[in-house]
C-alpha cells in the first residue's frame, strides 16, 4: 500500500469521540472513590479529593457475594444452553435445503422483535406453573430464549463464510452431517461462536427484567436486583451505586479483554459482504 | 491464534461444567408455598429492611411457626406485588401504604379483615396512635397494623440562607410569596423543585388544596365526586400555585432536576436554594449526604398557613403510615397476630427510631430523647399527634392505576401545557372505582 | 438427531431442539399475550373477555398516537444520528492507524455497562446545576433538558447513540476490512481523493453491513424503554412517553394487562413487518441461496 499523509480531521473526529465516550467513564470511576457526602458538594464532575473505598467494601457487606455467584450461575448456564442449541440450528438453516428452515430463520427474525417485556406476565404464569418461580432455573430458560435470535443471526452469519468447496470436499469423502458439523462446522466458526458466547453472557450478565419478576427471595437475588436495591423509596445513593456498577462490570471486562479479537471478527460476520 | 483456541476450549468446557453445577444448584431452591410451618413476609426492599430483618429473626426466636422475609427492590414494589398476590407464591404478610394501595385487593376479597383480631388482641390497637388506622381503613374494616412510621411533608429551609436574606420561615402564604420575591433579588432559587421526580411536585397540590379548602374537597373527590375539582376553592388553589410558579419560585429547570439522585436537597445544602418542601425523610437524606448542613443550618416549619383558606394550619399531608396487611388464605393467622404484636414492642421503637423512623405507637414518647435527633422527632411526634388531619399522599390514596395521569397533570401544570381547565378535566378523569 | 445424509447436509431435526425450546419460551408466551389483548384483566382474578374494546380505545387514546409518533421519530432520529458516525469510526477503526486497536477498546466499553448504570450515570453528568450544563451555561442556558420536550429527546437520542454505537461500528469495521485493497489501489491510480474514494468505493461495499445494522437500529429504537424508564420516565409530561414505555406503563402502573398486551402486539407486529420489509427489499434472506449457487 502507498504511503498515505496522515487524516487529520479523522484525528480530530476520533478524539472528540473519545472525550463523549470517556466522560461518563470517568464520572463513574471517581464518584465510586468518594463519600457521599463528598460527591454531593463537588456534583459529578469534581475530582475525589478524599479517595476512599468504602463504597466498595459497604457493596459486599450488603451480600454483593452472594449475588455475584448467582449471577455467575446464571450467566454460565445461559451461555451453555445458547453454545448446546444455536450452533446445530444456525448449521441446518445455512445447509439445509428445504423449505422449512427459511421459515425457522423467520421465526428468529420475529423474535428479534419481542421485547421481553411485552411478555412477561404470560411468562410468570409459564414459569410458575413450572413450579420455578423463585428459582433460578425460572430466569436461566427465558433468558436464553430471549437471546437465541441475536445469536442465530450472528451464527449464520460466520457459517455462511465457510466456501461451498470446503462442503463438497467433505461430501465427496462421504462424511455424513455430524462430522460435517464438527470437522467443519464447528471448528470455522470459531469467532461467531465466541462472540455468541460473550453476546449471550452480557445479556444474561446484565438482565433484569425476568430476575426482577420470576425471582423474590435473598437467595436468588442477582446483581442487577442488588444494583436496583441501591435506588431506595426516598433516594440514590450514586457514589455507592457506581461502585456497585463497577464492580459488577470487572468480569464482563475481564471476558471481553480475553476474547475481544474473537468478539470483533464475529460481530463483523454480522455485516455480511 | 494459541491463545485463541485456548480460550475456546475454556469457554466450551467451562460452560459445560457450570451448566451442571448450576442446574444442581438450582435445583434446591423450592418454591415458598406449601411449608406449612412458616410465613412468608414481602417487605419493600431499602434501608429499613434492617428493622425487618431484626423483628423476624426475635420473632422466630420463640416461634414454632417461622416467619421468612422477602424485599422487592425499589419502586417495583407495587407491580410485584400485584403480580404475585393472586397466585400460590403470594406472600401471607404483606407491607403497604394503605389507601388506593390496598383497595383493589379488598375488592378482589384477598384480604384479612383484621377488626377479629384486634378484638382478640386489644393491644393491636390501643398501643398506636388512633388517627393512624383511618389510611389502612376500607369500607369500614381494618387491614393494616402501621409498621415503620409516619412522615408528614414539611417546609424545609437554609437557616444561614434566610437569615442572610432577611427572611423567616413562613407562617402564611403571604409570608412565602414576599420571601420569594426578596430571595430571588438576592440570586438564590428560593424554592429547590425535584420535578423530575413529579410526586415532589404533587406535594405543592396536596397542601394548597388542604389549606384552601380543607381536607374535605379531596375526600369528596376520591369518593367520586368529580365535580368539587371544578368548584371555587380548587380554581384559587390553582391561581394561587399559578402565581408561586409565575414569580420564579421554583426557578426554570425543576424539571430537569431530581430529588432521588439527592441533587435537590444538595440545591439545599449548598445555598443555592431557600426552601424545600419534602417528606420528613428529607433529614436524613440531607444527614447522609451533608452531615454539617443537617446539624447546624436546616431548618423545617410547617406549611404556611393561608388566611381566609377553609383547612386548618396544623394540617398534614404525606405518609400517613406504612402497613403490614394479611392476605384472607393465609393459614397462620394466630402466629401472624403474634407477629405483628412485636409492631408496638420497644424494640421495634427503639430500632425505627435510630434509622429515623418515627413510628405511631403509644410508646414512641418515651423513646425520643433517647434518639440522636429529638428535637426534630418531637416536633414531628407533635404535629402529628395534633394534627386534625393527616392526608395520604394523592398518588396513595388513589387506586394505583392513576399514579400516572396524577403525575402527568401535575407536572403539565407547571410547566404550563395545562391551564387549570385541562387540569380540572385530568383530576375528573381518574378512576375512583 | 438428524438421519445421516449423503450430501453431509443436515435434516430438519438439527434445528428442533433449538426450534422447541424457543417457542416454548417466547413464541407461547407470545401467543398468550395475544389472547390477553381480547381481554380486560388486572392481576387480579381471571382476565375476562373484551372482544376488540382494547384495540379499540387503543385508537383513540391521543396518548398512544402521540406514542406511536415519538417512537417514530426516536428511531429515525437514532438511525440518522448513529449511522454515519459508525460508519465513519469502522471505516476509521478498519485502517492501519497504530492507536486503533486500544481506542477501538476504550470505544466499546458502554455496551458492556447496563441501561440502570447508563441512565444513572448520564443523569448525574445532564444534572443542571451540579453538571455539565451549570459549567457551560452558554451552551445549556438553565441547562433544563429533561425537563424539555425537545431536550429530553435530544438526551434520550445521545445516550442510546452513547450505548450502541460501538455495536455498530463494529459491524462496520468488519465489513470494511473485508473490501478489497485493489479497489482502493485502482481509485488511487485514478487520482481519486479520499472523499471520493468513500463515496465511490466504500459506502457502496458497505451495503449489507448497513441494512444489517439498521434492521438492529429500528428493531431496537422501537423496543427500547429502559433508558426512558431510568431517565425521563416518560415526562415532561408525555412528552417521551414512547410506546414501548406506554405498554409497560399501562400494564404495570395502571394494572390494565389487556390493553397493555394489546400495545405490546402492536410494538411486535410493527417492528417484525418493519424488519422482513427490510430483509426482503435488500434480498439478506436469500444471502445463503445466492452463495451457495446451485
Amino acid at each position: 500500500m502507498t504511503k498515505r499523509r496522515p487524516n487529520y480531521l479523522a484525528g480530530v473526529g476520533v478524539t472528540l469521540w473519545l472525550f463523549v465516550v470517556a466522560l461518563p467513564l470517568y464520572v463513574m470511576l471517581g464518584a465510586g472513590v468518594q463519600s457521599r457526602a463528598d460527591y454531593g458538594a463537588s456534583g459529578p464532575l469534581g475530582f475525589p479529593d478524599h479517595f476512599t473505598l468504602s463504597n466498595y467494601v459497604d457493596s459486599f457487606s450488603n451480600g454483593f457475594g452472594r449475588y455475584f455467584v448467582n449471577t455467575l450461575i446464571v450467566t454460565a448456564s445461559v451461555v451453555a444452553i445458547v453454545v448446546l442449541l444455536v450452533p446445530p440450528l444456525a448449521f441446518a438453516i445455512v445447509r439445509n435445503r428445504g423449505r422449512s428452515t427459511s421459515g425457522v430463520f423467520r421465526l428468529f427474525l420475529l423474535g428479534l422483535a419481542i421485547p421481553a417485556q411485552a411478555v412477561i406476565v404470560p411468562m410468570f404464569y409459564v414459569i410458575s406453573e413450572a413450579g420455578l418461580y423463585d428459582n433460578l432455573i425460572g430466569v436461566i430458560l427465558p433468558t436464553a430464549a430471549f437471546c437465541m435470535p441475536v445469536c442465530v443471526l450472528i451464527l449464520t452469519g460466520t457459517m455462511r463464510d465457510i466456501t461451498d468447496d470446503l462442503f463438497e470436499a467433505m461430501a465427496i469423502d462421504g462424511a455424513d452431517a455430524r462430522r460435517v458439523f464438527f470437522k467443519l462446522v464447528v471448528p470455522l466458526s470459531k469467532s461467531g461462536l465466541s462472540t455468541v458466547v460473550v453476546f449471550a453472557a452480557l445479556q444474561a450478565w446484565n438482565g433484569f427484567l425476568f430476575p426482577l419478576v420470576l425471582t423474590q427471595s435473598e437467595e436468588t437475588k442477582v446483581i442487577t436486583l442488588g444494583l436496583y436495591n441501591f435506588q431506595t423509596q426516598y433516594g440514590v445513593d450514586i457514589p455507592g451505586l457506581l461502585a456497585a456498577v463497577v464492580l459488577s462490570t470487572v468480569p464482563v471486562l475481564l471476558v471481553y479483554l480475553f476474547a475481544r479479537r474473537a468478539l470483533v471478527q464475529g460481530l463483523m460476520g454480522v455485516g455480511g459482504k | 491464534m494459541k491463545t485463541r483456541a485456548r480460550f475456546h476450549r475454556a469457554v466450551a468446557g467451562g460452560a459445560a461444567l457450570v451448566l451442571g453445577l448450576g442446574l444442581a444448584a438450582c435445583g434446591g431452591g423450592g418454591s415458598s408455598s406449601g411449608d406449612s410451618d412458616e410465613f412468608h413476609v414481602l417487605v419493600y426492599g431499602d434501608a429499613g429492611n434492617r428493622v425487618e430483618k431484626r423483628l423476624v429473626a426475635t420473632f422466630n426466636k420463640t416461634s414454632e411457626v417461622k416467619a421468612v422475609l422477602d424485599t422487592v427492590p425499589g419502586a417495583d414494589y407495587q407491580q410485584k406485588l400485584q403480580t404475585v398476590i393472586n397466585t400460590p407464591q403470594a406472600p401471607d404478610v404483606f407491607f403497604n401504604w394503605g389507601g388506593g394501595s390496598i383497595q383493589p385487593f379488598v375488592e378482589a376479597d384477598l384480604l384479612l379483615p383484621l377488626d377479629d383480631m384486634m378484638k382478640k388482641e386489644p393491644g393491636l390497637k390501643s398501643n398506636f396512635l388512633p388517627s393512624v388506622f383511618e389510611t389502612a381503613q376500607v369500607d369500614g374494616k381494618s387491614y393494616g397494623i402501621p409498621m415503620r412510621g409516619t412522615q408528614p411533608v414539611l417546609l424545609f429551609n437554609n437557616k444561614k440562607v434566610l437569615a442572610d436574606a432577611g427572611v423567616e420561615a413562613p407562617r402564611t402564604w403571604d409570608e412565602l410569596l414576599a420571601a420569594v420575591k426578596t430571595l430571588k433579588g438576592k440570586d438564590v432559587t428560593p424554592i429547590a423543585l425535584g420535578g423530575g421526580d413529579k410526586w415532589t411536585t404533587m406535594m405543592w397540590f396536596e397542601y394548597l388544596y388542604d389549606r384552601v379548602a380543607g381536607p374535605e374537597l379531596f375526600k369528596k373527590a376520591l369518593a367520586g365526586e368529580k365535580d368539587v375539582w371544578d368548584g371555587a376553592d380548587s380554581r384559587k388553589a390553582l391561581d394561587m400555585l399559578r402565581e408561586l410558579i409565575d414569580a420564579g419560585a421554583f426557578g426554570s429547570n425543576y424539571d430537569s432536576v431530581k430529588f432521588t439522585d439527592g441533587s435537590s436537597p444538595a440545591l439545599l445544602a449548598s445555598g443555592k436554594a431557600a426552601f424545600e418542601l419534602m417528606g420528613s425523610w428529607a433529614y436524613s437524606t440531607q444527614r447522609e449526604a451533608d452531615p454539617d448542613f443537617a446539624r447546624n443550618d436546616l431548618g423545617y416549619s410547617n406549611f404556611p398557613a393561608v388566611e381566609g383558606g377553609k383547612g386548618d394550619a396544623a394540617n398534614l399531608v404525606g405518609n400517613t403510615n406504612n402497613f403490614y396487611s394479611v392476605r384472607k388464605s393465609t393459614e397462620h393467622a394466630d402466629a401472624i397476630a403474634e407477629f405483628l404484636k412485636l409492631m408496638y414492642s420497644d424494640e421495634f421503637v427503639e430500632e425505627q427510631l435510630a434509622i429515623g423512623n418515627l413510628p405511631t405507637t403509644t410508646n414512641t414518647d418515651k423513646f425520643l430523647d433517647a434518639a440522636d435527633n429529638p428535637e426534630y422527632l418531637k416536633y414531628q411526634y407533635d404535629l402529628v399527634d395534633k394534627a386534625p388531619a393527616f392526608q395520604l399522599s394523592w398518588d396513595q390514596a388513589y387506586p394505583p392505576k392513576n399514579m400516572t395521569p396524577i403525575y402527568v397533570a401535575v407536572q403539565q401544570f407547571f410547566n404550563g401545557q395545562l391551564d387549570p381547565d385541562g387540569f380540572i378535566k385530568a383530576m375528573q378523569a381518574l378512576t375512583t372505582v | 438427531m438428524a438421519s445421516p445424509s449423503k450430501d453431509g447436509r443436515p435434516g430438519i431435526g438439527w434445528a428442533l431442539p433449538a426450534v422447541v425450546f424457543f417457542a416454548l419460551f417466547a413464541v407461547v408466551p407470545l401467543v398468550l399475550v395475544a389472547v390477553l389483548s381480547f381481554t380486560t384483566w388486572s392481576g387480579l382474578g381471571s382476565p375476562e373477555f373484551a372482544g376488540f374494546d382494547n384495540w379499540v380505545t387503543l385508537f383513540h387514546d391521543p396518548v398512544m398516537i402521540k406514542s406511536l409518533w415519538l417512537s417514530v421519530l426516536l428511531t429515525a432520529l437514532g438511525v440518522v444520528v448513529q449511522t454515519p458516525l459508525s460508519i465513519l469510526l469502522g471505516v476509521w477503526a478498519a485502517g492501519p492507524q497504530r492507536n486503533r486497536a486500544v481506542l477501538s477498546a476504550v470505544f466499546f466499553v458502554p455496551l458492556l455497562l447496563s441501561a440502570t448504570a447508563v441512565s444513572v450515570l448520564w443523569r448525574a453528568l445532564l444534572e443542571p446545576n451540579f453538571g455539565i450544563p451549570s459549567q457551560a451555561t452558554w451552551l445549556f442556558g438553565d441547562g433544563n433538558l429533561l425537563g424539555d420536550r425537545t431536550g429530553a429527546i435530544a438526551v434520550l437520542v445521545l445516550v442510546s447513540t452513547w450505548q450502541f454505537t460501538p455495536l455498530h461500528a463494529l459491524i462496520y469495521q468488519g465489513a470494511a476490512r473485508a473490501i478489497p485493497a485493489v479497489l482502493y489501489q485502482a481509485a488511487e491510480i485514478d487520482g481519486a481523493g479520499r472523499v471520493r474514494q468513500f463515496f465511490h468505493i466504500t459506502l457502496p461495499q458497505l451495503r449489507n453491513a448497513i441494512i444489517t445494522s439498521v434492521i438492529l437500529m429500528v428493531v431496537g429504537g422501537l423496543t427500547t424503554f429502559d433508558t426512558v424508564l431510568i431517565l425521563t420516565q416518560g415526562g415532561p409530561g408525555t412528552d417521551t412517553t414512547i410506546t414501548a414505555y406506554y405498554m409497560y406503563q399501562k400494564a404495570f402502573k395502571g394494572f390494565e394487562f389487556g390493553a397493555g398486551a394489546a400495545i405490546a402486539l402492536l410494538l411486535v407486529v410493527v417492528a417484525t413487518a418493519v424488519s422482513l420489509v427490510v430483509v426482503r427489499v435488500s434480498g439478506y434472506d436469500k444471502m445463503a441461496g445466492t452463495k451457495e449457487g446451485m
